[in-house]
């Protein structure tokens, strides 16, 4: 090979070189973002199957409190009055509230949860227990801390207090499992008492009757969480 | 005395700017401690040293393994006025039956949570004295870390690592340790040991 044909050999290479430099962090970073959507769109898919909360037209206007944090008290709740259309069953009623407390006050800064979580279900036993099963989020975007893990759980545990009286005590699950904390620090394995009129506190000495139709997951969360609280 | 860095490893709990991250800002707060407290004449343990992460039992067990044990779990939040600290314990729990005279593992914080609450009111006293801003009462939450813990147990809270600058966290280090060690040394004369019934109407000191 001539001298010449080297010099554009090794020119055409260096090019090559160059150009695959500069094109493969963009070829990186559209990967990346190819991936996230893929995630979103699983997410949102997921989200798809699951049955929406039926609003009904027919369900009478009431004025509800709603407790989100107060902007001028650090650290405290405030409640905010909201009319919504509610349902007279209180599974119903329990999943309209919370999913108008996800939804978020006017005012962003004032948000106990975060903007991408979701209410997965929501169910009540026959001795007043609830189960709400709230999506990852609800422990991937909250800022951490006690503070606020504390008042993303007591903004829930006072908007059901006022608004569904029929719940007494509430498990929050992650996805359909139970989880140690909502985001490290504040506790999640117990029972939170929901309504003073819950004598018994934690204790659960009245077992629902069998054949309560639960999902499987959530049937042995609520057996888990049974076993540990007669132990 | 047992202090707990709370999370390290993967779990790098709160996360702020300039890639300050919660796991290694507490463990500076921790060592500092150790020192303040060791200067005070306690016996220190950390439940960890380094970039490790033991399982929330574990780092009870450090606590319940010992008699006279005191425990103090240290975080730092990614929300709150920042240069605050506030301190936690448990809220009221009903105690266990109690048929075999041993504390069940779960509830292990039951029997002494009005020491906590007496820690916790001294320790919260030295912290409003340092650090405008933070309160000057006690506050409850369920912290995991305090369920299972069988001795006087609070959870001090600093905020945050949302701060402009690491400098300003690394200034609060000296008197955070300072704090935890008067509130310690304050509350060492009132600290007796509770003693559990078991059947037959006698007491296991």
């Amino acid at each position: 090979m001539s001298p010449k044909w080297t010099v554009w050999l090794g020119g055409v290479l260096l090019a090559a070189v160059i150009a695959a430099a500069l094109y493969f962090p963009a070829l990186r970073r559209q990967v990346d973002k190819a991936k996230d959507l893929t995630e979103k769109t699983a997410e949102q898919a997921r989200r798809e199957l699951l049955p929406v909360t039926p609003v009904s037209t027919g369900d009478p206007m009431v004025k509800v409190k709603m407790f989100w944090g107060s902007r001028g008290q650090e650290g405290e709740l405030l409640p905010v009055i909201v009319e919504l259309p509610l349902s007279r069953d209180p599974a119903l009623r329990a999943k309209q509230v919370l999913n108008t407390l996800l939804a978020g006050p006017v005012d962003a800064e004032s948000r106990t949860l975060p903007p991408d979580a979701a209410l997965l279900a929501f169910y009540i036993l026959p001795d007043g227990t609830a189960i709400a099963d709230f999506s990852d989020e609800v422990r991937t975007s909250i800022p951490s801390g006690i503070q606020s893990e504390q008042l993303a759980v007591e903004s829930i545990l006072r908007t059901l207090e006022d608004n569904v009286p029929q719940v007494l005590r509430l498990k929050i699950l992650i996805h359909g499992q139970e989880a140690d904390t909502l985001a490290g620090h504040v506790d999640l394995t117990q029972l939170f008492r929901v309504n003073a009129k819950d004598a018994a506190g934690t204790q659960l000495d009245n077992p629902s009757p069998p054949g309560s139709k639960l999902p499987a997951p959530i049937r042995r969360a609520v057996d888990s969480m049974r076993r540990a609280t007669k132990r | 005395m047992v202090l707990d860095p709370a999370h390290g490893g993967t779990d790098q709990g709160a996360r702020g700017t300039e890639g300050i991250s919660e796991s290694d800002e507490v463990l500076q707060f921790a060592t500092a401690t150790k020192r303040a407290l060791e200067a005070q004449g306690f016996q220190v343990i950390l439940t960890r040293e380094g970039n490790d992460n033991p399982s929330f039992d574990d780092r009870s067990a450090r606590a319940n393994a010992q008699r006279g044990a005191v425990f103090i779990t240290m975080h730092i939040a990614s929300t709150g006025l920042t240069g605050t600290a506030r301190v936690y314990v448990e809220p009221d729990a009903p105690q266990a039956n109690n048929i075999t005279g041993l504390i069940p593992w779960d509830r292990a914080q039951a029997p002494f949570l009005s020491l906590s609450r007496k820690l916790g009111e001294l320790v919260q006293q030295e912290l409003s004295k340092r650090f405008k801003g933070s309160p000057d009462t006690l506050q409850t939450a369920p912290v995991r870390q305090l369920r299972t813990t069988a001795a006087p147990a609070i959870a001090v809270e600093i905020s945050s690592v949302a701060v402009k600058e690491r400098a300003e966290l690394d200034r609060m280090v000296p008197g955070v340790a300072e704090a935890i060690a008067r509130g310690l040394t304050d509350f060492r004369p009132t600290y007796v040991v509770p003693s559990i019934p078991v059947p037959g109407g006698s007491v296991q000191p």
